[in-house]
């Protein structure tokens, strides 16, 4: 017998009434099989109202550190506010988020101090947690930042687990209240952590005046983040909220007067030898904002931080701890 | 045992292997390039195996060239017909040489080496990627493998997969170009390497003069080893083409009485080869060169369109030293260097433009001068190459978000790198809207790339 192609016997076939209600169920049920598959391989970004905060009080509300070496500030800092202990617990999982923002040396002080990195790392294994997990969306090229920036080297001597975010592997935002972030991407491993560790580096940043730990945590924002720039002090204010950092720790070693985010001239970085230690990011961040001269509610991150019972911008009332290290 | 022929085809192997490694790890690419006679003629390597090949005869083709390896592979079945026109090679490589000396630069039309690493840079890297990133995703997200298997995926991702898929919307040209050599092999054997190669050409003339020869011992006129040969190398009487043969090794067991050697021992030395060119053929190329001289672009009066990679001067300059092999494009680490399709015409096409929507160039970084095998983008210091001016970015006050809505943004302003920030701030009190001053801009493109505008961007950057 000749063998023919499967379009040529299709005349020889009477399409019945049957047989095209038939060919549509299949078709239907094709179809439906099909998209419950495709969710299945590649699943759906689940969705999430927010990491619990622990809302653990610190023996000061903010400890303020100055000193010559950035490891042993960040060790007095963490010893005065209540010792690693108090966050961390045994066995538990860490993320330290550090400022890797851009592609420049520690010298330039566009990120995050590796030494202060490295101190947290250790303090947070000396306290027995399992893992410690340090990442950060990069603006520039991810790899070269991780690198240039020092940080990748240093916690990875420490033990912890350096990586690259996926944006696949995100949640959903969702909000009690009504929201400009409602349905963000956020990185998943930012959420799922016992103890978030938010470890920012102070400069100066063209749009919200000043970079600290508030706006430290656009890094574990995936999506587009130029999004995020209008209106970008409610955006920070609700992310807070909905991160709820456990621990803040500012680096002000090295601190970038002009040209922010990114900087990259040397004429530009001031050494200021500080670190600052605090649980209430509204309140590190009005300190630090002082600190830079500038007053803490004419920056929009914080005045919406205190409208939305955040924190405290108060520092006249705070309990302030200035120790050298 | 066939001992020699197997020694072959792991040295096949290995070299493909390598030249794959070296692509993938976009670190010492050079290596293969500086060792190509047709693409730099005066380095040490290619000196090297220039030399090699005075000794052996075409060791090259037949023991390390990587598309004569998979071309091999796709051969498998095919039958091996004598085509008598091996000798469009020379003339190929006689166009290229006086191409070269008129000033235009068509080495990497032909170049096995540069076709190869083009379509391992281009077509093969990213879709292995793009294929095995997808599994793990798969794995992990829709199988929910998360604590191990997710560590050992960001473990690969930092080290051998990379961490950004790349793509080049056109590289279906490269894919299609080098799929039709390797077609043409699954009819002939070897079609491309007896009867295109310049390289080839090069290596055929050379070993013309070679020391080892094949003897024929014995013979029972069973004809094998001559309808079996690769290349077609081997004549009726049992002598054999000397510069045709790739040294694979077949004839040697294929003969039934053992009476196939290859020794030390050059016969008679001919000075002038046959199958190599003749005067008559010579004067021929010389005359009909000058027509294809079409090929160049005119580019007088006309508006360069395309962002070249940074430290590159001249255009006419660029496009005769870059052999569009595609390392530079391999090395970005934004993604930003794609193939040129016809925006340069014929003469510039598959050299790389940066295209800021995909990647911008990245300021603290130098990667694609280095890996350039000719030096067509030079190589600069970091400190060198943040002065080199690209282009110049302009914004389109018409749909700026700032400038239109009223809204904050300054996104460009925000990732400027140059130190001085080269976008300024038009009104430091209102809402900030930005400008671009001239004299900073270095024309990278983040702020286009960065941009939130769309579908087209705010900031463009032209070159």
């Amino acid at each position: 017998m000749k063998r023919r192609f499967i379009f040529e016997r299709f005349p020889e076939r009477m399409m019945t009434r049957k047989g095209f209600l038939k060919l549509c169920a299949i078709g239907a049920g094709g179809m439906a099989l099909n998209s419950s598959l495709f969710k299945f391989a590649f699943g759906q970004d689940g969705a999430s109202t927010g990491r619990v905060g622990k809302k653990i009080k610190g023996l000061h509300d903010l400890v303020v550190v100055k000193g010559e070496d950035p490891y042993a500030m960040t060790v007095k800092a963490i010893e005065s506010i209540g010792g690693m202990e108090r966050f961390v617990k045994k066995k538990s999982v860490v993320l330290v988020k550090p400022n890797i923002g851009w592609n420049r040396f520690p010298e330039q002080a566009a990120n995050t101090n590796p030494y202060v990195v490295g101190a947290l790392i250790d303090m947070c294994f000396r306290s027995g947690a399992k893992r410690v997990n340090v990442f950060d969306r990069t603006c520039n090229e991810t790899a070269q930042c991780y690198n240039n920036s020092g940080i990748e080297k240093i916690a990875k001597e420490k033990g912890a687990n350096v990586y690259y975010p996926d944006d696949w592997n995100v949640v959903k935002a969702k909000f009690k209240y009504e929201s400009p972030m409602e349905g963000w991407p956020v990185y998943r491993d930012a959420l799922e952590c016992d103890t978030f560790i938010n470890v920012p580096v102070l400069k100066h940043h063209r749009l919200a005046g000043l970079t600290i730990a508030m706006k430290n945590l656009m890094g574990v924002c995936s999506g587009d983040r130029g999004l995020m720039h209008s209106d970008i002090g409610v955006k920070l204010a609700h992310m807070t909220d909905f991160i709820k950092p456990d621990l803040n720790v500012i680096d002000a070693y090295r601190v970038l007067l002009r040209h922010g985010p990114s900087g990259g001239d040397m004429a530009d970085v001031m050494e200021m030898k500080t670190v600052i230690a605090g649980v209430d990011p509204v309140l590190c961040d009005s300190y630090a904002a002082r600190l830079m001269d500038k007053d803490p509610l004419s920056l929009g991150f914080i005045s919406h931080g205190v409208k939305n019972n955040i924190g405290s911008a108060d520092i006249s009332k705070a309990d302030i701890l200035t120790v050298t290290a | 045992m066939k001992k020699l022929v197997l020694a072959r085809r792991l040295s096949q192997l290995f070299f493909l292997f390598l030249f794959v490694y070296f692509l993938w790890s976009a670190d010492n690419t050079l290596a293969f390039f500086k060792a190509d006679p047709l693409v730099s003629v005066f380095s040490l390597l290619s000196i090297i195996i220039v030399i090699l090949t005075l000794a052996l005869g075409r060791f090259f083709c037949g023991w390390v060239c990587p598309l004569g390896s998979i071309i091999d592979v796709c051969g498998i079945k095919a039958k091996s017909r004598d085509l008598n026109i091996r000798q469009i090679k020379y003339y190929i490589l006689g166009f290229i040489v006086i191409f070269a000396f008129l000033g235009i630069q068509i080495a990497w039309v032909f170049d096995p080496l540069v076709i190869t690493a083009r379509f391992i840079s281009l077509n093969f890297i990213p879709s292995f990627i793009f294929i095995l990133n997808k599994i793990f995703i798969f794995l992990i997200k829709g199988l929910n493998f998360y604590a191990p298997l997710y560590d050992f995926y960001r473990l690969i991702k930092s080290s051998i997969l990379g961490l950004k898929i790349y793509y080049f919307p056109h590289s279906f040209i490269t894919l299609s170009f080098f799929a039709a050599i390797c077609s043409l092999a699954f009819i002939i054997k070897r079609f491309w390497c007896r009867i295109v190669c310049p390289l080839g050409a090069i290596y055929s003339l050379i070993s013309n003069f070679s020391i080892v020869s094949r003897h024929v011992d014995k013979c029972v006129n069973c004809m094998k080893c001559k309808i079996n040969c690769r290349m077609s190398a081997i004549k009726e009487d049992m002598s054999y083409r000397k510069g045709e043969c790739i040294l694979c090794m077949d004839c040697v067991y294929d003969c039934h009485v053992k009476g196939v050697k290859f020794t030390w021992h050059a016969g008679p030395l001919r000075l002038r080869p046959k199958g190599s060119i003749s005067r008559k053929d010579f004067l021929f190329l010389l005359s009909s060169s000058f027509l294809l001289l079409g090929f160049k672009f005119r580019e007088e009066g006309l508006r360069e369109k395309l962002i070249r990679p940074p430290g590159v001067s001249g255009k006419r300059e660029f496009l005769n030293k870059c052999i569009r092999c595609g390392n530079c494009m391999r090395a970005c680490p934004t993604n930003g260097l794609q193939p040129v399709i016809f925006e340069s015409g014929l003469a510039g096409i598959w050299a790389p433009h940066l295209v800021p929507e995909i990647g911008y160039c990245e300021y603290n970084c130098n990667l694609c001068g280095k890996t350039c095998p000719t030096g067509a983008i030079p190589e600069l210091s970091l400190a060198e190459k943040k002065e080199q001016r690209m282009g110049l970015a302009n914004i389109d006050k018409a749909i700026c978000i700032p400038w239109t809505q009223n809204r904050e943004c300054i996104v460009c302003e925000e990732h400027c790198p140059v130190p001085a920030k080269a976008i300024k701030i038009y009104d430091e009190s209102g809402v900030k809207k930005p400008y671009v001053d001239n004299s900073l801009c270095i024309g990278c493109g983040i702020c286009q790339n960065k941009c939130p505008v769309r579908p087209v961007r705010a900031v463009k950057v032209s070159p």
